[in-house]
C-alpha cells in the first residue's frame, strides 16, 4: 500500500472535496466553509471577471442533491438587500449540483463580539436581520436555520441572511386555525420527510423551535423563535444592562409555546422598534405611573425646558416690583 | 457545463444508492465462508496497519507484541463474532475496533497468545516492516488523543488503498499518465511548485490537458474513496458522517 | 411639517401664553390685547427665524444658541419700545430667551428637512 504522508494526505482530501471546475468558467480560488450539506469556495468568474461565492453539495450528501438545487430557486426568488442574491446554478462535470451567489466580505455576527456597538447599535442591528426575514416569509418561505453564523455584516454595514439550505417554500392555502397565518403541509413536501428519515438535525440546537426540535409542523413562528435567541446572543454582552422590558421582548419571541410568541416576524420587530422608540412593548406590561415615567424620560428635555419656563414666569409673576 | 437537470435526473445513475448494501458488517455476520472471508480482507486491508501503529505507539508494545496483537485481533474479529454486538446508531465501525483493540491488549497474557499462535490459527501475510518503516515518518507526539490517532490512520490507510487502486484502474483504462499527474501534484512533496506549462512540457501534452487529466484522476480516487468507505461502514448515516470526517472537513 | 413651519407654530403658541402671562402684572393689565398681540407677533418671528436657521444648520447646540439669541433679542427690542421709565426687562428678555432657547431645540430636533432633488 502506498504510504501518504500527512502533508499528502491533507492535499488527497482538499482536491477530493474540491468542486470539479474542468471546462466551467470558474477557477478555484480557496475554500470559504462548510456549511450542512454543502461547501461553499471562492471561485473566479471569467466571464464577469469577478469573484463569487459557489456552493457545491458534500459528496456525503449526493442524495440530496435535489434539495441544492431547490435552495438555489427559493434564494433566487427573494430579491432583497439582506439576501445574498444567486447569480448561476447547474451540474459540475463531476456530478455534483451547484449555485454561485455573491461573495460577502464581511464579518458574522458571532465574530464581531464588542465591535457591534451599544444597545441601540445592536438593536439597529437586529431590526435590519428582521427584514429579510419578514420578507422572506411574506413570500412564503421560511428560512429554519437562523442563527449568529448565518448572518453577516458587510463592510458598509449591510446585514445579510445566508445559507438558506434549510430553507421550506410553503404551499399555499393551507387549512390553519389562524386566519391568514402560513402553515406547512408535510405531506406535500417530500424534503421534510426525507430529512427526517435520514436523521439529519433540521436546523440548529440552540436557535430551534420546540416544534421544530420534535419534527412537527413548522410555520413562520420557528424563524421568530430563532429570532428571539438571536436578540438574545447580540445582547448578552451588551453595556450597560439590559432593560427587563428588552428581556422580554426575548423571551416572549422564545417562547415554548408558539401560540404565546410574536405571531410574526414583522411583529417582533414593531416590539424592539418600540423598546427604541421608548414607547410601549406588548411583551412587557407596565403600570401607568411607569408609563408616565417613561413618557417623561422620553421627553424629559422638554419637559424640563417647560418647567424652566413656567417657573421663571412664576417666579417673575410671585417676586414682581410692586 | 451540463444544463440544470431534472429532479430525477440529477446525479445519474452512479449515486443511486443500492438496494441492498454489502458491508463488512454484513459480511462478518453472515453464515456463508466466503462473505466472512470477504469482509476480513476488507477490514484487515483498510485498519491493519492503524491497529499496529496505535498498538505500537498508544500501547507502547514492542513490534513483536505488536506484531501478535494485531493478527490476533483480526483472527478473533471474525472468529469471536466481534461485530455481532457492534451498533452503528451508537458508535462508528472505527471507534468500535479500536476499543475492541484496547480490550484485547488489556486482557492478553503474553505466554497464551504464544501458545495460541502455535495451534490452529492462521497467520495473516502482513507487511510489518513498512509499518514500521512508516511509524517514522509520523511525529513525535502528534496532537489529539488515542481517537484522534485512530482516525487519522484509518484515513490514511483508506486513502492509500485508494490510491492504490486507482493506480490498477488507470494502468487498465490506459490512463497511467492521469495517474501520475494525481501523484506528482497531490502525493508527491514539491509537485504544487510547478506550473500546468512546466508539467505539460515535461509529459508532451498541452496545459489544458493537464487540467482534464488531473480533474478525472481526482474524480475517480474521490469515488474510489466513497466506494471503499461505504463498504466499511454499518450504515447511511455512518458513511455520511465518515465521509464529512474525510472529505467535508479537517482530518482529525 | 418642515422645521420653519414648525418653529412659526410653535412660536406663535409660546407667544400666546407669554402675551398671556402679562395679566399677572396689574400696572398692565389693560394693554393685554396689545401685549398678547405684540407677544404673538414675536413669537411668530422668533419661531420662522429660528426654524430657518435648523433648515440651514444642522446643530443642536448651535440652534439653542441661535434661539436664544433670537429670543432675547425680540424682547430687548420690546423692552425698548416700552413706554415710561420702567422697561421691564428682565421681566420680558428672560421668558424670552427661554421661549427662544425652547423654539430652537424643538426645530433642531424635530420638524422635516427638504428633500434634495437631483438634476
Amino acid at each position: 500500500m502506498t504510504f501518504l504522508s500527512d502533508s499528502a494526505l491533507e492535499r488527497l482530501r482538499v482536491a477530493a472535496d474540491a468542486p470539479d471546475l474542468t471546462g466551467t468558467r470558474y477557477h478555484l480560488l480557496g475554500k470559504l466553509g462548510q456549511g450542512g450539506m454543502g461547501g461553499v469556495f471562492r471561485v473566479d468568474d471569467s466571464t464577469l471577471e469577478r469573484e463569487v461565492a459557489l456552493k457545491v453539495i458534500n459528496v456525503a450528501y449526493l442524495d440530496l442533491s435535489a434539495r441544492l438545487l431547490q435552495e438555489a430557486r427559493v434564494i433566487a426568488k427573494l430579491e432583497h438587500p439582506g439576501i445574498v442574491p444567486v447569480h448561476d446554478a447547474g451540474m459540475l462535470p463531476d456530478g455534483r449540483p451547484y449555485y454561485t451567489m455573491k461573495l460577502v466580505q464581511g464579518k458574522r455576527i458571532d465574530e464581531l463580539g464588542k465591535d457591534m456597538g451599544g444597545i441601540a447599535d445592536r438593536l439597529r442591528t437586529f431590526l435590519r436581520i428582521c427584514e429579510p426575514v419578514a420578507f422572506a416569509h411574506a413570500h412564503g418561505v421560511l428560512h429554519r436555520d437562523l442563527k449568529p453564523t448565518n448572518i453577516m455584516i458587510g463592510p458598509f454595514g449591510e446585514v445579510l441572511v445566508m445559507d438558506w439550505g434549510l430553507s421550506k417554500a410553503l404551499a399555499a392555502g393551507i387549512d390553519s386555525a389562524e386566519s391568514g397565518s402560513v402553515a406547512e403541509d408535510c405531506a406535500a413536501d417530500p424534503a421534510a420527510v426525507v430529512a427526517t428519515a435520514h436523521g439529519s438535525v433540521l436546523g440548529t440546537p440552540g436557535y430551534m423551535a420546540p416544534e421544530q426540535r420534535n419534527g412537527e409542523i413548522v410555520d413562520q413562528r420557528a424563524d421568530v423563535y430563532a429570532l428571539g435567541a438571536i436578540l438574545e446572543f447580540l445582547l448578552q454582552d451588551a453595556q450597560p444592562r439590559v432593560p427587563a422590558r428588552l428581556a422580554a421582548i426575548w423571551r416572549k419571541a422564545k417562547a415554548e409555546d408558539r401560540d404565546t410568541r410574536y405571531a410574526s416576524v414583522p411583529d417582533l420587530a414593531d416590539d424592539v422598534a418600540h423598546f427604541v422608540d421608548g414607547l410601549p412593548v406588548s411583551a412587557y406590561p407596565e403600570s401607568i405611573v411607569s408609563r408616565i415615567w417613561r413618557w417623561i424620560a422620553r421627553n424629559r428635555t422638554w419637559i424640563l425646558l417647560l418647567l424652566v419656563y413656567v417657573v421663571v414666569r412664576a417666579l417673575l409673576i410671585l417676586f414682581r416690583p410692586r | 457545463m451540463q444544463a440544470l437537470a431534472e429532479d430525477t435526473g440529477i446525479g445519474g445513475a452512479q449515486h443511486r444508492f443500492p438496494q441492498t448494501r454489502w458491508s463488512v458488517i454484513q459480511g462478518a455476520r453472515s453464515s456463508q465462508p466466503e462473505q466472512r472471508q470477504r469482509a476480513l480482507d476488507v477490514l484487515v486491508s483498510a485498519y491493519w496497519k492503524p491497529v499496529y501503529k496505535y498498538i505500537r505507539l498508544h500501547w507502547g508494545k514492542p513490534d513483536e507484541e505488536a506484531k501478535d496483537l494485531t493478527q490476533d485481533f483480526f483472527t478473533r474479529l471474525i472468529e469471536k463474532n466481534l461485530l455481532d454486538r457492534f451498533d452503528p446508531a451508537k458508535a462508528r465501525l472505527r471507534t468500535y475496533l479500536r476499543v475492541c483493540v484496547d480490550g484485547l491488549v488489556m486482557n492478553t497474557d503474553k505466554a497464551a497468545q504464544r501458545q495460541k499462535r502455535g495451534g490452529d490459527v492462521a497467520v495473516l501475510p502482513l507487511d510489518f516492516e513498512s509499518a514500521e518503516g512508516e511509524l517514522l515518518e509520523l511525529p513525535i507526539a502528534g496532537p489529539g488523543g488515542p481517537e484522534e490517532f485512530f482516525a487519522k490512520e484509518f484515513a490514511r490507510s483508506l486513502f492509500g488503498l485508494a490510491v492504490d487502486r486507482l493506480q490498477n484502474e488507470c494502468q487498465a483504462k490506459g490512463k497511467s499518465l492521469h495517474f501520475q499527474l494525481l501523484e506528482l501534484y497531490d502525493i508527491d512533496e514539491g509537485g504544487r511548485q510547478l506550473t500546468y506549462e512546466e508539467v505539460a512540457g515535461r509529459f508532451g501534452i498541452k496545459p489544458t490537458d493537464v487540467t482534464n487529466y488531473l480533474a478525472y484522476a481526482r474524480r475517480e480516487f474521490r469515488r474510489i474513496v466513497l466506494e471503499e468507505l461505504r463498504d466499511m461502514t454499518g450504515s447511511e448515516d455512518e458513511f455520511r458522517r465518515e465521509a464529512q470526517t474525510l472529505l467535508g472537513v479537517r482530518l482529525p | 411639517m418642515n422645521k420653519p413651519v414648525l418653529g412659526l407654530v410653535l412660536g406663535g403658541i409660546l407667544g400666546i401664553f407669554d402675551g398671556l402671562s402679562a395679566w399677572f402684572t396689574p400696572a398692565v393689565r389693560s394693554q393685554m390685547m396689545g401685549i398678547v398681540i405684540g407677544s404673538t407677533v414675536k413669537g411668530l418671528i422668533a419661531g420662522i427665524l429660528i426654524g430657518y436657521f435648523a433648515r440651514k444648520v444642522n446643530s443642536l447646540a448651535l440652534g439653542i444658541l441661535f434661539g436664544l439669541s433670537v429670543g432675547l433679542l425680540l424682547a430687548y427690542g420690546v423692552c425698548a419700545m416700552q413706554p415710561g421709565p420702567n422697561h421691564y426687562y428682565f421681566e420680558i428678555m428672560l421668558p424670552g430667551g427661554i421661549v427662544g432657547t425652547i423654539i430652537g431645540y424643538a426645530t433642531q430636533r424635530f420638524g422635516q428637512q427638504p428633500r434634495a432633488i437631483a438634476d
